[in-house]
């Protein structure tokens, strides 16, 4: 009992940061009706602004903040510079763009700042509380909950409760009609990107200090887990993405630990084949005529 | 042109190509052996996910070929060193090991990198008698004279190392609990092998494992401490080395870390863990080695001066060490493979065991082995300094045989590091 709450707890910390990047690719999606393939090397780029400016000044908020405007301005400057030429006529033309921007971006870290790993510090105690004997989450696991839940709110309330939400949604969703009604489509499609970049680079800036270090290859499997998420939850759902995140890192928590963790790759794989069998769109896609 | 006129073409070219193939009979210099030079190359992953563990080693035997080359060369040629990238992808070592061969036409293939990408390349290379010497890895694979002629390992095996380092440790704490975590492939499962032998089938309480591709070790050391693991050996290159210690002390859980020498590399383990914990969370690690790693150790501070001079004054890790030091061991086969080295004279010259290499045990290179260290010294850490613990060297071999304790001198450097014939 104690070591399957144990596992439960660290899947939930896990979980988190899945679910807020996932947050990251669903946002492009009901932006600009792409997934976005250079979303790890995008975060990755913003991380190592938060490195840069946290050790220059010594303060993780700066860097923090640095990070999400760094990330921000990254999302415009991608969009504007790179998406924007890819041909409408075929959705692999912005896959294969997204693609070659991670090998720019990566290949430019690494000759920035070489291939060796850098210990990244958070702000809080990462030691895990420990209740009844059991190690449970700590305090930097809370904080990444809190944070995750927080932005999935706020994005929620955006895309239900505001004209800018509305608006984009309106814009992925029928870009033709929604220019007809006024809709400045262009501008809809570059906030999504931002919104999109920042939601991702505060993912990335939450898990780097959890695993092996900053590199140019840190966010890789992030990518990864974090797309397969998003397909689990739905493309279209921050909710999907909150959950799918949850399902995903508790999944892979339990099988490191019952199964072994030569096992995780397979086990995510068999999750991701399972949905699109059952319920390809996803667990919590909207119903096909609401979709956008 | 009729049907028999080119039959007659076809014959009578053929009969050329074999006249002009009988005048070459004469035996030709080897592939990549000119007046002045000896082109060698290699395979290491300089991009990618696992450059950053091991692209400092080609850079560090490229350093040291600079100097000897600078210093007349070994018997008047020059060392040229290919490093080709392969980032740890067995489908591009085949690739740039082919280019490296057919191409630049490299005299041997030297230390290439990695045992999933080396196992794409070793059929072809022995197929084509191209020497394959001093494969970076510690998979006990290299070491088969009988199926692979032309391949030489070099770091002691994972099976070495582990039964040492458990002769160390049922020494040290004989009743501690011991357990393992390891990587999920050849690396973890060679190493609990030789666990196994020397503490038995029983004497492993929990056996963990990880694999490289999720970067969470918090379940698995979850399970140790559970278990009540008290000794953990790590099976786990430096990385995941860091990230074990860094998640078990967030943990609160404390516990004797042993690791093979694949991860317990201090200068790289502070990369990871950063100079203001790494000196508190390594205190008492211990691992192995083979390479002269003291201080004050004279290949030591000669290598020093080649990484300041020829290497840019990279950072100076277990991997500038190594990387020189098979630079240092292919010279000597070089030396001593004559004034006109061919391939033949090469692999002979490792074959009648001519070689002394810079370890701490001696090199056990012979007709019947093609295994380099049989053996590996105890290091420890003490207020962030990585030695040599007084005494504890072991040697044994990749099979069941005994380990024993070695009590002969390390290798000691003469002539410059500049090995001579």
């Amino acid at each position: 009992m104690d070591r399957l709450v144990f596992l439960l707890g660290t899947g939930l910390a896990r979980g988190a940061v899945l679910a807020l990047f996932a947050l990251a690719l669903v946002l492009i999606w009901r932006g600009a009706r792409v997934v976005n393939f250079a979303q790890g090397a995008m975060a990755v780029v913003s991380t190592y602004v938060a490195f840069e400016v946290t050790s220059l000044t010594g303060s993780y908020w700066l860097g923090l903040l640095a990070a999400l405007l760094a990330g921000g301005l990254l999302g415009f400057a991608v969009e504007r510079g790179v998406m924007r030429f890819a041909s409408p006529a075929s959705p692999l033309s912005g896959v294969i763009l997204a693609i070659g921007l991670v090998m720019v971006l990566q290949s430019a870290l690494g000759i920035v700042f070489g291939p060796d790993y850098r210990p990244m510090r958070v702000p809080f105690d990462d030691s895990a509380i420990v209740v009844g004997g059991v190690p449970l989450l700590s305090p930097y696991d809370l904080f990444v909950l809190v944070v995750a839940v927080a932005v999935m709110g706020a994005l929620a309330v955006l895309f239900r409760w505001t004209s800018l939400g509305l608006q984009m949604r309106a814009a992925a969703f029928a870009p033709e009609v929604s220019r007809l009604l006024g809709v400045r489509v262009s501008r809809t499609v570059t906030v999504g990107w931002v919104l999109s970049s920042v939601v991702g680079s505060l993912a990335a800036l939450l898990l780097v200090p959890t695993s092996l270090g900053l590199n140019p290859h840190a966010t890789d499997s992030l990518f990864v887990l974090g797309f397969t998420v998003a397909v689990v939850g739905g493309l279209d759902s921050p909710v999907g993405a909150l959950v799918g995140g949850v399902t995903v890192g508790v999944a892979m928590s339990l099988v490191t630990g019952y199964l072994g963790a030569g096992l995780v790759p397979i086990a995510v794989l068999v999750l991701l084949v399972l949905v699109l069998l059952l319920r390809p769109a996803g667990l919590f896609a909207a119903a096909e005529a609401r979709r956008a | 042109m009729s049907q028999r006129s080119r039959s007659v073409a076809l014959i009578a070219t053929t009969a050329l190509v074999a006249a002009g193939l009988a005048a070459c009979s004469t035996p030709e210099p080897s592939p990549g052996v000119s007046e002045d030079t000896v082109t060698v190359g290699t395979h290491t992953p300089l991009t990618g996910p696992a450059a950053a563990g091991y692209s400092s080693i080609s850079a560090a035997t490229k350093a040291y070929f600079d100097y000897v080359n600078d210093n007349g060369g070994i018997n008047g040629r020059s060392i040229e060193y290919i490093v080709k990238d392969d980032g740890y992808n067995p489908a591009t070592t085949s690739t740039v090991v082919r280019e490296l061969v057919q191409e630049d036409e490299v005299f041997a293939v030297i230390n290439g990198l990695g045992t999933p990408t080396h196992s794409a390349v070793v059929d072809y290379l022995n197929e084509n008698d191209v020497p394959d010497l001093f494969v970076a890895s510690g998979s006990p694979k290299w070491d088969q004279p009988g199926t692979f002629p032309n391949t030489f390992a070099y770091n002691a095996s994972y099976i070495v190392e582990a039964k040492a380092l458990a002769t160390y440790a049922q020494e040290t704490w004989p009743d501690k609990t011991f357990c393992v975590l390891g990587q999920d492939d050849d690396f973890g499962t060679d190493f609990t092998t030789g666990l196994v032998q020397v503490l038995g089938a029983d004497g492993l309480t929990s056996t963990q494992t990880y694999s490289v591709s999720v970067q969470d070790v918090v379940a698995q050391i979850g399970a140790m401490q559970a278990a009540g693991c008290e000794v953990n050996f790590l099976a786990t290159v430096n990385g995941f080395t860091a990230l074990a210690l860094g998640t078990a002390a967030k943990m609160k859980y404390g516990a004797q870390w042993v690791s093979s020498s694949s991860g317990g590399d201090y200068p790289t383990l502070v990369g990871y863990l950063g100079e203001d914990v790494a000196p508190l969370l390594l205190q008492g690690f211990v691992s192995s080695n083979y390479l002269p790693f003291s201080p004050d150790d004279a290949w030591v501070s000669l290598f020093q001066e080649i990484n300041d001079e020829y290497n840019d004054g990279a950072p100076f890790s277990g991997n500038t060490v190594y990387g020189m030091s098979v630079g240092y061991l292919f010279a000597q086969a070089l030396a001593k493979a004559g004034d006109d080295p061919t391939r033949e004279s090469l692999l002979d010259a490792l074959e009648v065991g001519a070689l002394t290499g810079n370890g701490i045990v001696p090199l056990s290179f012979s007709k019947d082995s093609h295994a380099a260290f049989q053996g590996v010294g105890i290091t420890t850490v003490d207020e962030g300094v990585q030695d040599y613990v007084d005494g504890q060297i072991y040697t044994t071999d990749a099979g069941n045989g005994p380990v024993e304790p070695y009590t002969g001198e390390a290798v000691a450097l003469e002539g410059d590091g500049i090995p001579t014939a």
